[in-house]
């Protein structure tokens, strides 16, 4: 009896810590997706929107009722940052897209680390702070709701790429660059949409996290790490493949750190990416 | 060659007269640091720039050296014991990370060295022999023999003859085979393997010459700072600062490296001196934004500027009829 509903604990825990993940790597995969390029400043862009719900919780202005405002903020700042560097960076030679987000990761922990101190920062009053019990199962109402908020961002991303113009028009140019422009696909401007939205997918993952994390100039960057991880065993690109990777990695990871211990918790992680990009380049869900 | 050879040779005498000269224990601390970072960033540059393999795990090589040292000084060895042994265990994991992930492109290599060392993280953090999280303290002694010195002069020394084995090896690189190999496949691999380049069996060799570097860089750390632990050697912030390095200086350039360790250098105590304290982050801000506008505007990094901009004003020169 004990060991079973120790079992399902670990289960729930690690679903609830996988949604969290693919919140995170939704973005991500959008963005590589469609252009190709790995933003290694994922984590930072995640770090943004963490201080600025924080920012909007000083003020008065709450973590969820604030999400949509972050969102669009990141949008904005994504479509910005695409604008002035990541199209120069598409022009460049290949590796430059990895130096080029790689600077602007090193860049934005800094302007972090140098406005708002190495200090941790947690919302003030932050709600859904109870603890649920179903049966033996605790789980916090902060990470189902967060768990929640990445179903229906990852729905909602999907839905969108499926179903909308500009979505298939993504889908076109993820899939063939030259034919999309003679099929008279604006191609710079998918880019630029795809960029945006993918910013602001962070954007709403930086706020629902910060209702359980607190923030610091090197907050997203573990998150980052994961995330690079899950996308890369769902399949670069794939959105779906994004949200089942991420619920293994978060199985991975709690299982991984009772049975084993909890400072090798990543390893199965770890081991799980090495073993996908060497064995199954395309992962779990790609397609080739 | 002769020029890059002749700029070699002044370094090499200016920097052995202020290792003798000079008692000023900060410029003999900053002239060890640069040195050794050069080393360091020379090592990157091997697989990253002119193979054009991205590691972001570079540190792990250089945990390798350090922990060597540990290793023999804790046991009762001559520390000199620790440049083969750790050269042999950091060429040894060269080749067995390596292999497999050595033909990997673009982001994927990246991503899977930073998985690699995080792995490397966790063995030794589990590993009692290798000090745990606690790391080692290495005990206090003096000479030659022990590779230690009460002075800073012998250490810049060191990080000096060690610099200038490097540079000598990347002018070597630069006209070898490998090196000419190396820059076909960073060009283009599929043309390299049509005329019969090997990919993983230049590569490796350059991964592993590239590790054996890194580790004797490691080994006068563990020298000069008597501690290790993972947060100064094997933490992935350690590998980006080997990649910011390479990166800002230049890839793929012989005094790219050096470059971009001054600039570090520089930049990292300099605005910790002006502005007061590290920490801060304004030296990141700076770092950051030299390599964004090297990446978006630059992609040659610093040196590569300064020898396009030579070129193009001795082909102007020569150009225009006198």
């Amino acid at each position: 009896m004990e060991t079973l509903t120790t079992f399902e604990q670990l289960l729930v825990g690690g679903l609830l810590a996988g949604l969290v993940f693919a919140l995170v790597a939704v973005g991500l995969t959008l963005i590589y997706g469609v252009m190709d390029v790995v933003n290694f400043a994922h984590g930072e862009f995640l770090m943004l929107a963490m201080y600025a719900t924080l920012g909007l919780a000083l003020v008065g202005i709450g973590p969820l009722v604030g999400l949509p405002l972050v969102a669009v903020a990141l949008f904005l700042f994504g479509v910005v940052v695409y604008r002035v560097f990541v199209r120069r960076l598409l022009a460049g030679p290949p590796e430059a897209t990895v130096f080029g987000t790689f600077g602007l990761l090193v860049l934005l922990q800094g302007l972090a680390q140098s406005l708002f101190t190495g200090d941790f920062r947690s919302v003030p009053d932050p709600p859904f702070q109870a603890t649920l019990r179903f049966g033996g199962v605790a789980l916090s109402q902060a990470t189902l709701v967060e768990g929640i908020g990445a179903l229906v961002l990852t729905a909602a991303l999907f839905a969108f790429v499926e179903y909308t113009e500009i979505g298939r028009a993504m889908r076109a140019v993820a899939e063939d660059r030259v034919a999309a422009t003679l099929m008279g696909i604006d191609v710079q401007r998918v880019n630029l949409l795809a960029f945006g939205i993918g910013s602001a997918c962070v954007g709403a993952a930086g706020a629902l996290l910060m209702l359980s994390f607190p923030v610091f100039p090197t907050a997203g960057a573990s998150f980052a790490l994961t995330a690079f991880v899950v996308v890369a065993l769902g399949g670069f690109g794939s959105i779906q493949g994004a949200l089942v990777a991420a619920l293994l990695v978060g199985l991975l990871e709690v299982f991984g750190g009772y049975y084993l211990a909890p400072e090798l918790k990543m390893v199965p992680v770890y081991l799980a990416y090495l073993a996908v990009v060497l064995l199954r380049p395309q992962g779990l869900l790609g397609r080739r | 060659m002769r020029p890059h050879l002749i700029a070699l040779g002044a370094i090499v005498v200016l920097c052995a007269a202020a290792a003798f000269g000079l008692h000023d224990t900060v410029t003999l601390d900053l002239l060890f640091t640069l040195l050794l970072y050069a080393v360091l960033g020379q090592s990157w540059n091997w697989i990253s720039g002119y193979a054009g393999n991205i590691s972001f795990g570079h540190a792990i090589f250089f945990a390798c050296g350090a922990y060597a040292s540990a290793l023999c000084v804790t046991h009762g060895l001559s520390p000199w014991l620790a440049f083969p042994a750790g050269a042999l265990v950091a060429a040894l994991l060269a080749v067995v990370t390596g292999f497999p992930t050595l033909a990997l492109r673009g982001h994927y290599f990246s991503i899977a060295t930073i998985a690699v060392a995080a792995l490397v993280e966790v063995f030794v953090r589990t590993s009692p022999w290798l000090g745990g999280a606690n790391g080692f303290e290495l005990p206090i002694a003096s000479g030659w023999a022990a590779l230690q010195f009460s002075q800073k002069g012998p250490y810049v020394l060191l990080a000096l003859a060690l610099f200038a084995i490097v540079q000598l090896a990347t002018m070597w690189l630069e006209r070898s085979r490998l090196g000419y190999y190396l820059r076909a496949l960073r060009a283009n691999h599929a043309a390299a393997a049509s005329v019969g380049i090997d990919e993983r069996r230049w590569k490796l060799i350059a991964f592993a010459w590239s590790a054996v570097m890194a580790s004797a860089a490691g080994v006068l750390y563990a020298q000069y700072t008597l501690f290790v632990d993972p947060p100064s050697t094997i933490a992935l912030a350690i590998s980006i600062d080997i990649a910011l390095i390479g990166v800002v200086g230049g890839i793929g350039t012989l005094w790219g490296p050096a470059a971009g360790a001054l600039v570090y250098v520089v930049l990292a105590k300099g605005v910790a001196l002006q502005i007061g304290g590290t920490g801060k982050g304004y030296d990141l801000v700076i770092y950051g934004a030299i390599i964004c506008i090297i990446a978006a505007w630059r992609p040659h990094g610093i040196v590569g500027t300064i020898v396009d901009a030579l070129r193009r004003r001795r082909g102007t020169a020569t150009a225009t009829p006198a």
